[in-house]
């Protein structure tokens, strides 16, 4: 046994200057000149990364047909409201949205209202996804907690956001705060019901694999765990983004005086300013398609090895 | 960093929802240093058990193992295991997939990534380093296993009905392989397998384990020369120890 390969457990260090990784699904390497092997690897991975890319736009060119599709129905809703010749407040058409958009766009106003419903949107998530998904780890790794805590948790789910609404208003003032809450609310339960699942599916083979290993609790999150539940997490995510942009509009429904939620409410029955509306409604779709565009990019790239076959 | 393994008084049983199971009872085995030893037995025997038991993954309800004479009672990575199923990680590339031992146990990625160059080398999977494991074949995905398991140069290799999902001929193909591989590193080997005539083709002796509960019957010493080949297993002298080993297993059916 001893001879031939130099044994692990006694590797001297200094066979490997600065090596360091970011560790993920597509591992970065960064060596020392001397070892062209690791070298020619390291450019390769960056290489398949900027040709996963590529090939990522390729691939999806039924992207191109969305332009078409919004075509088709900006095109539809202009001979809607042609035909019928409705007044502005009742349908408006392409063209006066349009106008209205480039008025509130010129002074600033869109744009105020928008970075505060996405901050609102940013807060959310990152309060919702970090706290449903660790306690969706703790749950699935404890059965006991789990039987303990899921009345509550599924019960919680029973009373509607829009009627909590309000409430988180009363106790955490009109502000930010508030809707950063209802919109953390409204995510928690997907992504919290994903993490669970998720980390269920890890097999039990792997998990005395990484026994057998001597993995330490902290590897095996990072080396199983995580890899083995990123589809279903992933999953859950897309949930999530697209509810995180409901969420945070019902918080500014219920009571606010910004946000593009509040400029939906204040167009609809203060001004009856349907144009309005219609513009805060588009950015407020824009918004969710990109978040979810973004998680759809975050899977073709950390999936990489789902597609190959 | 060859080894020896010894079990004593093995006893194991299963507590679940419908009462107990006892799946092994008083098995006591020695394996020395370098040595081959295949075990074989009916379905459900408790072969699996007794194999994760030697690993370290299942403390026996009874008896002891002893690794280099010191008692185990948790995994070490002093031994290599190959599941019954590959159990490879379908979301890491075949590289990446021996890498992960060297990973687990802090060894800087470059030495860890050319030490599985290597391993792959060995089991004859140069070329895939890339791949992914549902890219490969059944018996493509078992030599990766086995680079897998002795990636970390372990003194004990445990493998549990590795070729079982294989067909005749590429398990031919396997045996022989798995035979210079185990020439090469000369790694104290146990093997589960339900397959007499691979069990005799490799071992320095077959044990044969009884039906549940689970306890070694009989052992048949292989006094056949090495290196053997594929030819080996035409000789009389093969056949004789395949009747022994039969009947032996017939005789403890039987019971
Ligand atoms: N985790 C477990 N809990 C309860 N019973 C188990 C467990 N694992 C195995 N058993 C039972 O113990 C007995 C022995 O199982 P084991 O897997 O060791 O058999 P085996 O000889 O490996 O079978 P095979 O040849 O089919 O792989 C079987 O009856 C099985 O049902
Ligand atoms: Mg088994």
């Amino acid at each position: 046994m001893a001879g031939r390969l130099p044994r692990w457990d006694v590797a001297p260090k200094t066979l490997v200057f600065g090596a360091f990784s970011f560790d993920g699904n597509g591992a970065v390497l960064m060596q020392k000149q001397e070892n062209r092997q690791l070298l020619s690897g390291t450019e390769r991975r960056v290489w398949q990364g900027g040709r996963s890319l590529v090939r990522f736009a390729r691939q999806r060119f039924e992207l191109l047909l969305v332009p078409v599709a919004m075509a088709v129905f900006v095109g539809v809703w202009a001979l809607i409201g042609r035909l019928g010749n409705y007044p502005p407040f009742l349908l408006p058409t392409p063209v006066q949205v349009w106008n209205r958009f480039l008025t509130v766009a010129a002074d600033g106003t869109l744009w105020y209202h928008t970075s505060i419903t996405l901050w609102e949107i940013l807060g959310g998530l990152v309060l919702g996804l970090t706290t449903a998904s660790l306690l969706g780890y703790l749950l699935a790794k404890s059965p006991l907690l789990e039987r303990f805590l899921s009345p509550y948790i599924v019960a919680s789910q029973s009373v509607p956001i829009v009627a909590l609404a309000p409430l988180l208003i009363v106790w955490f003032g009109f502000g930010v705060l508030s809707k950063v809450l209802v919109c953390a609310l409204t995510i928690f339960f997907p992504v919290l019901i994903n993490t669970m699942i998720g980390l269920r599916t890890v097999e039990r083979d792997l998990m005395d694999l990484m026994r057998a290993l001597q993995a330490s609790r902290w590897q095996v999150f990072r080396y199983l765990e995580l890899p083995a539940s990123l589809p279903v997490l992933l999953g859950g995510l897309k949930i999530g983004v697209t509810l995180s942009v409901i969420g945070a509009v019902v918080g500014e429904f219920a009571q606010s005086d910004r946000g593009l939620g509040f400029l939906v409410n204040l167009a609809n029955r203060g001004l009856f300013d349907t144009p309005l509306m219609f513009v805060a409604l588009l950015v407020l779709m824009t918004i969710a398609l990109s978040l979810y565009g973004i998680v759809s990019v975050m899977e073709w790239l950390l999936l990489r090895w789902k597609r190959e076959s | 960093m060859p080894s020896t393994l010894r079990a004593e008084g093995i006893r194991h049983v299963y507590r679940g929802g419908s009462g107990e199971l006892l799946a092994l009872d008083g098995v006591s085995l020695s394996v020395d240093e370098g040595e081959f030893v295949a075990i074989v037995g009916p379905s459900g025997c408790g072969k699996t058990t007794l194999l994760r038991i030697l690993g370290g993954l299942l403390t026996p309800t009874e008896g002891w193992v002893h690794l280099n004479g010191q008692p185990l009672s948790s995994p070490r990575r002093q031994v290599g295991y190959v599941f019954q199923n590959v159990n490879l990680m379908p979301w890491r590339t075949v590289l990446r997939n021996v890498m992960l031992p060297l990973e687990v146990a802090g060894v800087p990625r470059g030495v860890a990534e050319e030490r599985a160059r290597q391993l792959l080398a060995l089991v004859g999977m140069e070329g895939f380093e890339e791949a992914y494991p549902r890219q490969l074949s059944g018996g493509m995905a078992q030599r990766v296993a086995i680079a897998r398991a002795l990636v970390g140069s372990p003194g004990v290799l445990l493998l549990d009905e590795p070729f079982g999902s294989l067909d005749a001929l590429s398990r031919e193909q396997m045996n022989l392989e798995l035979l210079r591989i185990w020439q090469a590193r000369r790694v104290t080997t146990v093997m589960v397998t339900h397959d007499l005539q691979e069990a005799i083709f490799l071992a320095d002796r077959v044990l044969v384990m009884s039906p549940r509960p689970g306890r070694i019957r009989t052992q048949v010493v292989v006094d056949l020369p090495r290196p053997r080949t594929l030819e080996v297993v035409y000789t009389e002298f093969f056949g004789a120890l395949s009747r022994r080993v039969r009947e032996a297993l017939d005789a403890s059916s039987a019971l």
